[in-house]
């Protein structure tokens, strides 16, 4: 009996000294996790930091759901057949419950703003850093937000702002004034332009020269022409930059980072370091890298199945968005360069070498049965009315403007069109591919010019803002043109520059931006897109913000969604 | 400690005491002897009747009957009966002398009464058992019964005879003056019917306080399932079991009373063997012994933290002293598609397609075909009636099939059962399978007389692939017009036009690959030590180890690598450790009419898990297919993750009974969960129960009809920290990134954020249930009503993205689960040669939320207040906007032909905020299953019915409308100028299904359904027979699994929750069960 006794003792102890250890045992090992405390607070890790805020913009450059809310819905394209967004795209049913594009864009924009305000509010906790790479790396973090805060102003208006950083669960959001975020970028860009450097050695960081092109334009959204003007022509005047000669070639792949280029999104040649949603980076994008390529191609690959599919140098069509008539109408192909580079509006068959096939090539006259060979024309899309007895006469399909748009402008099929080709890359690696290693233009050279120009006009100085489109448009002339693309200052108006900048812009995420910030979106898109034309109101200046951030506010009564949105 | 110690020694003593103290002898008359003794010796009787009497007894306390125990009661006897009686089974004389004094001897020419006994042992249904130890209890006198299940050996008349056979509960017989015997042994199985397995203990099921529901083996394997879950859908009322895919090897989801919590996970806690193991399908279903399901607080609140949702227990076979017993079981099935609807064919989808064009004015007769039709290839198709019926190509018969082979046996000190099982699962898709081998082995030995070791283990190997889940749905999608094949025989890449996959692509060999070899271990050892017979002090070990390595190759032409180039090949490797500690003590006394049953536990579990992949693109062979990582060029990635976390625990229970009528459950239980904040990781849970056997009363002795009446009640609160590792941390995450082209490190702010308040989520349970049985038990029932109301909700919180972040867990909101959960067992009929028996469960669970942050539902994630966690909020579709009412439809801004919802708040707007509700959710409003098991002569038949009433689900089917034919979809009634249907919109050129307004709508359908979801029909050998092949029992049967369903779907089994990727299946299958 008494052995038991000690026995059951010893269970007993045996037990108190598990529980002892209890508290030790329960405190979480986590060696695959890192946190701000122990990354942010060295230099090598707050490089990570700045790293990461320059991450986000790659949601809404390159990508549908940027181009969605920057391109469409403007004067110059309209849905393709493909189209998923259409809501934004003609204004029709727009709401923030039925727009994950402008979700997605909104949540990274946010985050971005977060980690930047993280970063410039704890910067000085960075103990070896110098002054100076601290000046640096805030200059840095300051160009980003007032970049982030930029796209979410003029994207949804006086929303939520802050410069704080998020500390546990915030459950409210503010609604601040247009005018009180913009007196903050201004803040931010100054500091940035005064503290940045002229030049880095990493392409794609941002310097004083990218936050001085950057301030112009803020400063003509703002109306601030002469200092619009003023910092355009620093940024023209700047060692090392210039226009190309030729405007085709700076859609060459080979040629991206080349000395037109002010600021760009460097997507890696390596896709592994873009931003495709990965199982390590669940956060990322589901296409990832730049997709332009994808959007604006038209389904060449359905006009002749048999001597034309899908090939890389052609692209994989996507379908999404084709050009209005309007667009077109605005180029002259006989001495503007820009419509030749910008489209394309034949194809060619892709046979294999040496190979015949005697077909019906014309699917509008099927009893024309020809020879084919790689290399003959399968498909032509001419920005022009040709007679039907004309079209019917040719070996190959024609899809002239009257077989893509009806006499009012509405297209009349959305599959075959005139598509822009700017982005196609034949440097993929397969047809599928969607990933495209392309840089994308954020801030580009030309843009200088007309930012000028139009500043000089608001100015009213109508022979300045000529000599900078005229810069423009000698460079875009076809040689032997360049007289011809001449304008004089009685030439100048707001449409004109908005027309020129289509021309030159076309596809670049800055259209909607511009109609927005001239006062023109509703004039010019009721006149020249019949699509969105029945549906866009004056509320449609700014989105609807998302119904998913109107749900999880708490304060409901202050942060309501943008008017005329439900 | 020391007094506490003192303390127990002290009650030991008394309760020693109290024991010994029983026998006593009462009665003072001079003549008349009351004599009452319960083996006592000879010689003690003697001086009882002294001190009766006035007699006194002259012996040799030497002799050996004086010792010899006796059992006597007589009342009033005179002294001389009373001595013959006494002496009758000694050798005892006894001789009266002068002054009352009686001497004994011992007569040296009577023998001990030896004698020769014969007997015939039979099973339950009478036939002989063979191989049955007969022994002699205290003796070394043993024998085994012949063919024909007789035998014979020598005793003596108070010898006990004990009769043992493996699987069949020991019996004692007493000899007496009886020389023919006929033993009828019991199935072990059926006396355990009594015992029910609880935490950490057992107890007599007409003890039990709690809600506990019990189910012996051969009920869990009587549906032939790889899943032990999987076949006892229906049958324990509370429990929600589904399984909404027909993937090989897929696995069931289980709620025990409805959900609970929305972050946390519902499923209930598993415990196999006393060892948490939440990996329940790698049970082999003909290892089990019992299952228990645990399911009020009371019961569950030995495990705390881990028993919120219910708690299931598995106990596994062991061995048996006596004759080895072996059994094989093996069956062979075919499984097919239990319904899958049929997209358009080329007719179909050719009229969608002109119907669309029509709606934009570009189409008003075949004759603008080509308008519609703009590929060359579209159009032969639409003049040619090509049509394809692309899942037809991909779907085909499956199989499961299942070998095992079990042996238990052991003596007296050693006992041990193991077993061996393979099961194979063939899909319905090409190369979908999944294999798993199983091995047991469960030994107990014992050591000393109170001290016993044993081990249970068992080793699980799966060798499985996987087809990916999407590759149905694409093939719903591709246009029928297109074929799969080129003119040359080979596979089209990319059938008709650029836009679409070809899915039969992924059937080339080696171009799919998604394999995983998985090992999972789980053991345990145990030892256990009786010092005295009511107290047990008993130690568990287990270990559960488990190790998987997932191979994956897509081939470039794959579905999923449509988007990017070339292959992608990657390997996941993982390895989870478990471990776990428990220290049990339990002790029991019975003192007068108080019984007392006390467990005490302390627990420490642990768990890790490590895991790595690397990834690449872009393999030269694909011949190579996973096996060589470093022959991709591109996008090699590599990754490896840890996590780990521990729960410590303290836990006692008492169990009180007065008069065994009147029972009391205490339970407590402490734990301290490492993913929880420092300051809330400690808890405390208790819980109590009370039961009245009603039926034990005295009033209740005079009737008949109740054979069985008891009350229940518990209140209990539960806990759970069901979170993942870290929640309370913020994190990092790594965003790729690179400066010219070199990779540099991006440490982003994780979106979800920590939250280092982390609590636990709390569930307090009532439970009131009734036991009842009619007619000497042929009608049993119970009834039980819940509430179980749960709070603190660990609750995945959106975010406002302004905040920077998107989402964190806190502890917020309420949800409550009420119902009712009847079981109903009766025996219909009963003959010799047959028998009918019905079980019936019934479900009633009312789930829904109560609060959630700031009193309001959660739209983005549809969680609604008042409702349960899985519903729906939509619009609520009225029908289709009709050609007569169109200025109404333009007064809210649609056309006829669009989709109509009902403008709940009736301003005249259609608005996401006003007129969205509630349109269905996807928990049953009850469910119920109904089974009957008829035996007539050697046959036996169960069928068996199951229900689930009232849940809403979404058909990817009913979905898949594409107003612009831009891919295949559904054969619906669409809405044309010519046909006003309701149930469909017109289709329409110009919009896709992305912006047609309220496309969400189209998809709800009642997925209620009745299935005859077992049918099996079996013949048993005659013995005579079978003997002749040394075979005990031999079964063959027949089976159909999910033949028959009823539901309003059409060509669907509603069961599948809607998915188009994995449909479910029927079973045809045979099988035998053998008994050496």
């Amino acid at each position: 009996m008494k052995s038991n006794i000690y026995t059951v003792l010893l269970w007993l102890f045996a037990g108190l000294a598990v529980c002892s250890s209890c508290n030790k045992k329960l405190s979480e090992y986590n060696p695959s996790g890192l946190t701000s405390a122990t990354v942010y607070t060295t230099a090598k890790g707050f490089e990570t930091l700045v790293n990461a805020a320059y991450t986000y913009d790659r949601f809404w450059y390159g990508k549908e759901e940027g181009y969605q809310v920057s391109e469409m819905g403007t004067d110059i394209w309209t849905s393709g057949t493909g189209d998923v967004y259409p809501q934004l795209t003609q204004y029709n049913n727009l709401q923030g419950a039925n727009t994950s594009a402008l979700t997605l864009l909104w949540n990274n924009f946010y985050a971005a703003i977060n980690l930047c305000n993280t970063g410039i509010n704890s910067i000085s906790k960075v103990v070896d850093y110098t002054d100076q790479q601290k000046a640096i790396r805030e200059g840095e973090l300051r160009f980003l937000r007032a970049f982030y805060y930029w796209h979410i102003v003029e994207t949804w208006g006086g929303v939520h702002f802050t410069t704080e950083t998020s500390e546990g669960a915030v459950t409210t959001a503010n609604k601040t004034s247009v005018d009180t975020i913009y007196n903050q970028i201004f803040t931010d860009l100054n500091f940035a332009v005064k503290n940045l450097p002229a030049t880095t050695t990493d392409y794609g960081r941002a310097t004083s020269t990218v936050a001085k092109a950057f301030l112009a334009r803020m400063y003509l959204t703002r109306g601030r022409n002469a200092e619009a003007a003023a910092m355009a022509n620093a940024v023209i005047a700047t060692n090392g930059l210039k226009l190309l000669p030729k405007y085709g070639d700076l859609w060459n792949m080979g040629n991206l980072k080349n000395s037109e280029v002010v600021w760009a999104i460097d997507y890696s040649t390596n896709l592994a370091n873009n931003d495709l949603t990965t199982t390590a980076y669940p956060y990322g994008h589901s296409r990832g890298s730049n997709n332009g390529h994808l959007l604006y191609l038209m389904v060449y690959d359905q006009v002749n199945t048999t001597l034309l599919t899908r090939d890389i140098p052609n692209g994989r069509p996507f379908n999404r968005y084709m050009p209005t008539l309007a667009l077109l109408n605005l180029f002259d192909p006989s001495m503007d360069s820009r419509y030749a580079a910008s489209f394309q509006d034949v194809w060619y068959c892709n046979l294999p070498k040496d190979t015949v096939k005697k077909v019906a090539g014309n699917t509008f006259n099927k009893s024309d049965v020809s020879s084919f060979k790689a290399g003959d024309t399968v498909c032509y899309c001419p920005k022009v009315s040709l007679p039907t007895s004309v079209t019917n006469a040719k070996h190959y399909t024609t899809y002239d403007i009257s077989r893509v748009y009806d006499n009012t402008g509405i297209p009349s099929q959305r599959k075959f069109y005139v598509s822009l080709k700017k982005f196609k890359d034949s440097t993929r690696t397969s047809v599928a591919e969607a990933q495209s290693a392309r840089d994308v233009f954020v801030i580009r050279l030309a843009e200088m010019y007309l930012i000028a120009a139009e500043a000089q006009m608001n100015l009213g100085r109508l022979d300045s803002a000529a000599y900078f489109i005229n810069q423009i448009r000698t460079r875009a002339a076809i040689p032997g043109h360049e007289a011809d693309m001449q304008i004089t200052p009685a030439q100048v108006t707001l449409d004109f520059i908005l027309d020129e900048r289509a021309r030159e812009l076309c596809g670049e995420q800055l259209r909607w931006f511009d109609l927005k910030r001239t006062g023109k979106l509703l004039d010019r898109v009721k006149r020249l897109n019949p699509d969105a034309a029945q549906y866009i109101q004056p509320f449609h200046v700014v989105r609807p913000i998302p119904q998913t951030q109107i749900d999880a506010v708490t304060n409901k009564n202050e942060f309501t969604q943008n008017d005329g949105y439900q | 400690m020391l007094s506490k110690a003192l303390l127990v020694m002290k009650i030991t003593t008394f309760f020693l005491l109290v024991g010994v103290l029983q026998v006593s002898a009462k009665g003072f008359a001079q003549d008349k002897l009351n004599l009452k003794y319960k083996n006592a010796e000879i010689g003690g009787i003697l001086s009882g009747i002294e001190k009766q009497t006035h007699y006194r007894f002259l012996y040799n306390d030497q002799l050996r009957g004086i010792k010899q125990k006796v059992t006597i009661d007589v009342e009033n006897a005179d002294i001389r009966q009373a001595l013959d009686y006494l002496f009758a089974q000694t050798l005892l004389t006894y001789r009266f002398m002068a002054n009352n004094l009686i001497v004994i001897n011992e007569d040296a020419n009577r023998q001990p009464f030896e004698k020769k006994v014969t007997g015939k042992v039979s099973d339950p249904n009478g036939a002989p058992l063979s191989g049955v130890t007969v022994t002699v209890k205290g003796s070394a006198k043993a024998t085994t019964t012949n063919e024909q299940g007789v035998f014979t050996i020598s005793v003596e008349n108070d010898d006990v005879l004990v009769f043992s056979y493996v699987g069949f509960e020991s019996q004692e017989v007493k000899v007496g003056d009886k020389t023919q015997f006929s033993v009828s042994m019991v199935s072990a199985a059926s006396s355990l019917e009594n015992i029910v397995v609880i935490g950490y203990g057992t107890v007599k099921k007409r003890d039990l306080t709690g809600a506990v529901v019990s189910l012996k083996g051969d009920e869990v394997k009587k549906v032939p399932a790889g899943n032990v879950m999987e076949s006892v859908q229906g049958k324990v009322a509370g429990v929600d079991i589904t399984r909404t895919s027909g993937g090989a090897g897929s696995n069931v989801s289980i709620t025990v009373r409805g959900n609970r919590s929305i972050l946390a996970q519902n499923n209930p806690l598993f415990i196999v063997d006393g060892i948490q193991y939440s990996n329940f399908q790698d049970i082999n279903p003909n290892d089990i012994q019992s299952m228990e399901v645990l399911k009020d607080a009371s019961s569950t609140a030995i495990y705390g933290s881990r028993g919120a949702n219910g708690v299931i227990i598995i106990t596994t076979k062991r061995g048996a002293s006596g004759k080895v017993r072996v059994g094989v079981n093996s069956y062979y099935g075919v499984t097919d598609i239990a319904g899958y609807p049929k997209p358009m064919n080329g007719q179909q989808y050719a009229d969608l397609k002109r119907q669309s064009y029509r709606t934009i004015g570009k189409w008003n007769s075949t004759a603008d075909d080509a308008q519609v039709f703009t590929s060359a290839a579209d159009l032969a198709a639409v003049q040619n009636g090509t049509s394809t019926y692309w899942p037809g190509l991909l779907l085909h018969k499956g199989s499961q099939q299942d070998y095992g082979v079990n042996v238990a046996g052991g003596n007296e000190k050693t006992k041990v059962y193991f077993s061996f099982d393979y099961y194979k699962e063939k899909g319905l898709l090409n190369n979908d399978y999944s294999g798993r081998y199983t091995l047991r082995l469960n030994i107990d030995q014992t050591i000393a007389g109170t001290f016993k070791v044993g081990l249970q283990s068992q080793l699980t190997y799966y060798d499985e692939n996987r087809r990916a889940d999407n590759i149905l749905t694409v093939a719903n999608k591709v246009i029928p017009f297109f074929t799969p094949y080129n003119a040359d025989g080979t596979l089209a890449k990319y059938p008709g036009n650029g836009n679409q996959s070809n899915p039969l692509l992924e059937e080339v060999g080696g171009s799919y690959i998604n394999k995983t070899n998985t090992t999972r271990i789980l053991s345990s050892a145990y030892a256990e030590w009786k010092p005295i017979s009511n107290l047990t002090l008993r130690s568990n070990l287990g270990i559960t180890n488990s190790s998987s390595r997932n191979g994956f190759f897509e081939g470039e032409n794959t579905i999923d690598r449509a988007l990017s180039t070339g292959s992608l090949a990657k390997v996941t490797n993982a390895t989870q450790a478990d471990l776990l500690w428990e220290n049990i003590v339990t002790y029991n006394q019975k003192f007068g009419d108080h019984s007392l049953d006390v467990t005490a536990v302390t627990s420490y579990i642990s768990n890790r898990v490590d895991s790595s992949y690397a990834s690449g693109t872009g393999q030269l062979l694909p011949g190579q297919s996973f096996y060589a990582l470093l022959n991709n060029p591109a996008n090699l990635a590599i990754w490896s993750n840890y996590v780990g976390s521990n729960l410590l625990s303290g836990a006692f229970r008492v169990n009180y009974g007065y008069k065994g009528r009147y029972l009391l459950t205490l339970t407590g239980r402490a734990d301290g969960a490492s993913q929880l904040s420092k300051q809330n990781r400690w808890s405390f849970f208790p819980s109590a129960a009370v039961a009245w056997r009603v039926i034990d009363e005295n009033f209740m002795a005079s009737q008949n009809l109740l054979s069985d009446l008891k009350l229940r009640a518990s209140y209990g609160i539960a806990g759970n920290a069901a979170v993942k590792a870290y929640s309370t941390q913020s994190g990092l995450i790594l965003i790729p990134f690179s400066w010219n082209d070199q990779t540099a490190l991006a440490y982003g702010l994780d979106p979800q954020t920590g939250n280092p308040n982390l609590n636990w989520e709390l569930t307090a349970t009532q439970n009131i249930g009734l036991d009842f049985g009619f007619l000497k038990n042929r009608i049993t029932a119970s009834v039980d009503y819940y509430d179980s109301r749960t709070r603190d909700l660990l609750l995945p919180r959106l975010l406002p993205a302004t905040s920077g972040y998107q989402k964190v867990v806190q502890n917020i909101g309420k949800t409550r689960n009420n119902g009712i959960e009847v079981s109903l067992r009766t025996t219909n009929v009963q003959t010799k040669d047959l028998t009918w028996s019905s079980t019936v469960t019934y479900t009633r669970n009312k789930e829904r939320i109560v609060d959630l942050v700031n009193g309001q539902s959660d739209i983005a994630n549809s969680w609604i207040i008042g409702y349960p966690v899985k519903s729906f909020y939509d619009y609520q579709k009225t029908g289709i906007w009709q050609t007569e009412d169109s200025a109404l439809a333009r007064q809210y801004g649609y056309k006829p032909g669009d989709i109509r919802v009902k403008d709940v708040n009736d301003d005249k707007k259609i608005t996401a905020t006003d007129d969205r509700v509630v349109v269905g959710s996807a928990v049953p409003k009850y469910s119920f299953g109904f089974s009957n098991d008829v035996t007539y002569k050697n046959f036996d038949l169960n069928i068996y019915v199951y229900g689930r009433i009232g849940q809403t689900f979404v058909s990817d089917y009913a979905n898949k409308f594409e107003p612009n034919a831009i891919e295949n979809g559904a054969v619906v009634n669409y809405w044309t100028p010519e046909n006003p249907t309701n149930d469909y919109p017109r289709p329409n050129a110009n919009i896709s299904r992305a912006s047609m307004p309220f496309a969400t709508t189209l998809g709800y359908k009642d997925g209620s359904f009745v299935k005859i979801r077992n049918i099996t029909l079996g013949y048993t050998l005659p013995k005579t027979l079978t003997q002749r092949f040394h075979v005990a029992t031999l079964r063959w049967y027949v089976s159909a699994k999910n033949y028959f369903t009823f539901s309003k779907v059409k060509d669907y089994d509603p069961e599948g929750g809607g998915s188009f990727d994995r449909p479910l299946t029927k079973l045809i299958v045979t099988g035998l069960n053998l008994d050496f």
